[in-house]
């Protein structure tokens, strides 16, 4: 009894901060605040590198949440710091007029693409991609045409792009790689699909893991974790000649945070090894700066693909439409 | 002078009942429609004719009613054979088992419900060998309606065929020797005893199976096959998250809205008489009776009705235990586990009670309005308590956010709300389980209770509390397990970095921790056993009563 008591009041209290410190607080997504995700280490080499600040992270469901929460909060929200919206959502955010530049120096940046955006920051980056079960796949397909033309027990699993972003991340590959022919490409993908999902983890965990199908939409760096964690070659990327379609998440901070100095500071921090070393198997993402020898040695044998990229700009312009045509050409 | 002041001591108390309920129904009411307000408002314009104009939403609307109602009639309707055999069969070995892997089903969070599902009847799962074997085909069917229809008979059914045999339960064991003196035949009995209990059950029932379906999201994408089979919350999801068009959600919300309120309205002025038969409910009558159907070819077909739902349920449970076992060893690693149950333990404490309170002041309340000719003020109290049901929870987060915009979302507040949302979303359910048994006490019983000047707090006491404990344990113990696997609510609001069990499991996914999230998943599972156990014990004898006819009756059947 007298534990749920404490408890209670722990919940009561966890709320307020001590008045003392400088706070920040950064709107990110679950996944990145988890026991082994890279936000407790990022928040500890923070915390020590400042001295007197908390560094407070809020989770919320994805990187969509965050611009909901943001567009919902206005001029009044909490945050300080968004971290976790990718390239696809920066338009957006950006035309909520809610942000500031972040007068970081981008020189450190390694990405596959040239970055010149003065609000958004990247932290990490990585290829939409299909990975395989080398056990009941021998010989993956090496590009769009050979899963097309692949035989009818190669099932992929898919996920949907109105609820996830790999769902999205695909319908913007095929987009690119196809252009107006996207729909008839898609018409023809629908016979290999399995199923679509409505996020990653059913797909990955219900489904994948579960041998249903030896094919699903992923990252290029899922493997990566199955190889250094499990100790398993099992589930491999498959490479497209045609490029992949690259994601790079992003961090900016609020024109009216209480704290601009803080939050300058953390942007910066997000560039040097003490942020980056957490983010290759805390995030299972590739780290946005050359991290040497401290990246570790399984991102060295990932696929390394051409990256494929549309501006923010024509991703919010074109979404509606492309979903729209992805809908009618899949119910077909 | 006792006299004189016990009736109008009496007639203030059953001020009570109206004003409970009423206050009820607000607060039910001002949280959905205040939520989908808000969103209208901050929409401001509405465009109707959107929802005919989009070719694809008409098609989904019209899969979502199909899926729905073929899911309901197939789970509804074979929960009755089950139900009766289970009743027939009060004892057998696993019949307590096949209870508690009922109570299971319903509360499992989809994510590890369609684990379970997929490592059995998928294109790999146990069953797939055997349904090579006798279709000679390759066993696809868990893709597409079949399989959505699987999941839902898997999730619905035992919910169904729980209730329903807690119904049959309550006939009244003075009926039931009565039946086994005259040795009633199968037909008679269905007649006599077992249809009359059912039938007041059955609209409600399929209403909340039907509701559940319709607005099943997770289930129905996953196993759709492609956005040939989607929901309304999908088209929701998107208008809302990615193209922040709240005018199109709110719209999605209200037709969705319509539909299923509609339905309830139906459901609620078909069942609407409570059954004039009254039994006490503490007894679980029907098993201690010599039945004449209980013997011969029933044998055989109680059997084999038994054997389709172990079958049914059992398998997917024990693919998620197995998987749970092997990521045991990874328990003592993940630090956020234990408080994470205790949290969650805790919300669920909270949950629970708050989804009890509301179910008992809207049954209380309509019943009051019900036996004062009020029929359809009476409806529309019992009605309001499904409103939650049918919003939403996508609708009802941001509704609530843009409602108490400038003070939510941090710290204890955060977790207060969910507390508070989860009462609501298991209010249907408790009332379902509760008002089974409220039905109280019948007019003889009533006018005896009267005269003996038996009123008030004694009334509640020695009359009304005896019956209502058992299905008031039961409701709570859906209640606060359906907030123990609760997701969708606590995804909306955010939080700290400290998790409950269902976020914490999601997070594992999300960092491919397989493993750990097997093992959560099953001390999840554990957890719903163990409350479901726990209540069920506590409630497990009946009270001491003073000599009073019940105690006779009961000593009656013991004796006999």
């Amino acid at each position: 009894m007298r534990y749920l008591v404490a408890l209670v009041l722990g919940l009561a209290t966890s709320g307020a901060a001590s008045a003392a410190e400088r706070t920040l607080t950064v709107y990110t997504y679950d996944s990145f605040v988890s026991e082994w995700g890279p936000g407790p280490g990022i928040e500890a080499a923070f915390e020590e590198r400042c001295g007197d600040c908390d560094l407070r992270f809020v989770a919320l469901d994805g990187g969509v949440d965050i611009l909901q929460r943001l567009r919902l909060e206005g001029e009044g929200t909490g945050a300080d710091l968004v971290l976790g919206l990718d390239m696809n959502l920066m338009a957006e955010a950006r035309e909520l007029d809610l942000l500031a530049p972040h007068r970081v120096d981008t020189a450190p940046l390694a990405l596959p693409i040239d970055w010149a955006d003065d609000t958004f920051l990247p932290y990490d980056w990585g290829h939409f991609a299909f990975v395989y079960d080398s056990e009941q796949l021998s010989e993956p397909p090496g590009s769009f045409r050979e899963l097309l033309e692949a035989p009818d027990d190669v099932k992929v699993i898919l996920q949907d792009p109105r609820t996830s972003v790999t769902g999205q991340g695909l319908l913007l590959w095929i987009r690119h790689v196809y252009g107006d022919e996207a729909p008839a490409v898609w018409a023809r993908l629908n016979e290999r699909v399995l199923t679509v999902t409505n996020g990653w983890s059913q797909a990955y965990f219900s489904l994948f893991m579960n041998g249903e199908a030896p094919l699903v939409l992923s990252y290029a760096t899922s493997p990566a974790y199955h190889m250094a964690v499990e100790e398993t070659d099992r589930y491999q990327a498959a490479e497209f000649e045609e490029g992949h379609y690259l994601q790079v998440e992003t961090a900016a901070m609020l024109a009216n945070t209480e704290q601009p100095e803080l939050a300058r500071d953390f942007l910066a921090f997000m560039l040097t090894p003490d942020f980056q070393r957490h983010i290759p198997l805390g995030n299972v993402m590739n780290p946005a700066i050359d991290l040497g020898d401290a990246l570790p040695e399984v991102f060295e044998r990932l696929i390394q693909p051409r990256s494929l990229t549309f501006t923010p700009e024509e991703v919010r312009e074109n979404r509606r439409a492309w979903i729209r045509e992805w809908l009618n050409a899949s119910v077909r | 002078m006792s006299e004189v002041s016990l009736p109008s001591r009496w007639a203030t108390l059953s001020r009570w009942p109206p004003g409970l309920g009423l206050a009820a129904l607000t607060a039910v009411a001002g949280l959905g429609l205040g939520s989908l307000g808000a969103l209208l408002w901050q929409a401001r314009e509405l465009h109707p004719a959107m929802l005919w104009q989009e070719p694809w939403l008409a098609a989904v609307l019209r899969f979502t009613l199909w899926q729905a109602t073929l899911s309901t009639l197939l789970a509804v309707g074979l929960a009755v054979p089950v139900a009766v055999a289970l009743a027939r069969r009060p004892r057998f070995p696993g019949r307590a088992l096949l209870l508690r892997a009922m109570e299971l089903s319903l509360v499992l969070p989809t994510l590890i419900g369609l684990f379970g599902l997929v490592a059995v009847h998928g294109r790999r799962g146990w069953a797939a060998p055997l349904w090579e074997w006798l279709v000679g085909a390759e066993s696809g069917y868990l893709y597409g309606l079949s399989g959505i229809v699987l999941a839902h008979v898997f999730y619905n059914l035992p919910l169904s065929a729980r209730l329903m045999l807690q119904a049959l339960e309550t006939a009244p064991a003075a009926h039931w020797r009565l039946a086994s003196q005259l040795g009633l035949t199968r037909a008679a009995l269905w007649r006599t005893l077992e249809w009359p209990r059912l039938a007041p059950l059955l609209p409600r029932l399929a209403a909340l199976v039907f509701t559940l379906c319709f607005t099943s999201f997770a289930i129905v994408m996953t196993l759709g096959g492609g956005p040939r089979s989607s929901t309304l919350e999908v088209a929701l999801y998107q208008a809302l998250k990615f193209d922040h068009d709240l005018a199109l959600a709110a719209l999605l919300a209200l037709t969705q809205l319509v539909i299923c309120l509609s339905l309830w309205l139906l459901a609620l002025s078909r069942g609407g008489a409570p059954s004039l038969v009254v039994g006490s409910a503490a007894l679980p009558a029907g098993g201690r009776w010599h039945r004449r159907d209980a013997v011969g070819a029933s044998r055989l077909t109680d059997a084999v009705w038994l054997t389709a739902l172990a079958a049914l349920l059992l398998p997917p449970l024990l693919a998620v235990v197995l998987a749970g076992l092997t990521g045991l060893p990874e328990l003592p690693r993940s630090a956020s586990l234990w408080p994470a149950a205790a949290r969650s333990l805790v919300m669920a404490l909270g949950a629970g009670a708050g989804a009890l309170s509301l179910a008992v002041a809207l049954l209380v309340g309509s019943r009051w309005l019900r036996t004062r000719q009020h029929a359809w003020s009476a409806l529309l109290m019992e009605g309001g308590g499904q409103l939650i049901l049918v919003i939403p929870s996508l609708v009802l987060g941001t509704g609530l956010f843009l409602l108490l915009r400038p003070t939510l979302g941090s710290g204890w507040q955060g977790y207060g709300l969910v507390v508070l949302v989860n009462a609501f979303m298991a209010l249907p359910f408790a009332m379902q389980v509760v008002r089974g048994a409220l039905p109280g006490l019948s007019a003889p019983e009533l006018r005896l209770a009267d005269q003996f000047g038996i009123r008030g707090r004694a009334r509640l006491r020695w009359l009304i509390w005896p019956r209502l404990r058992r299905p008031l344990a039961l409701a709570l113990a859906y209640a606060m397990t359906l907030s123990l696997g609760d997701f969708s609510v606590i995804a909306l609001f955010g939080s700290p970095s400290a998790p409950t069990l269902p976020m914490l499991l999601y997070q594992q996914l999300g960092g491919y921790r397989w493993q750990g999230a097997a093992a959560t998943a099953l001390v999840l599972l554990m957890l719903v056993v163990l409350v479901f156990m726990l209540l069920g014990w506590l409630t497990r004898r009946p009270p001491r009563y003073p000599w009073t006819r019940y105690a006779r009756e009961e000593r009656h059947a013991r004796v006999s």
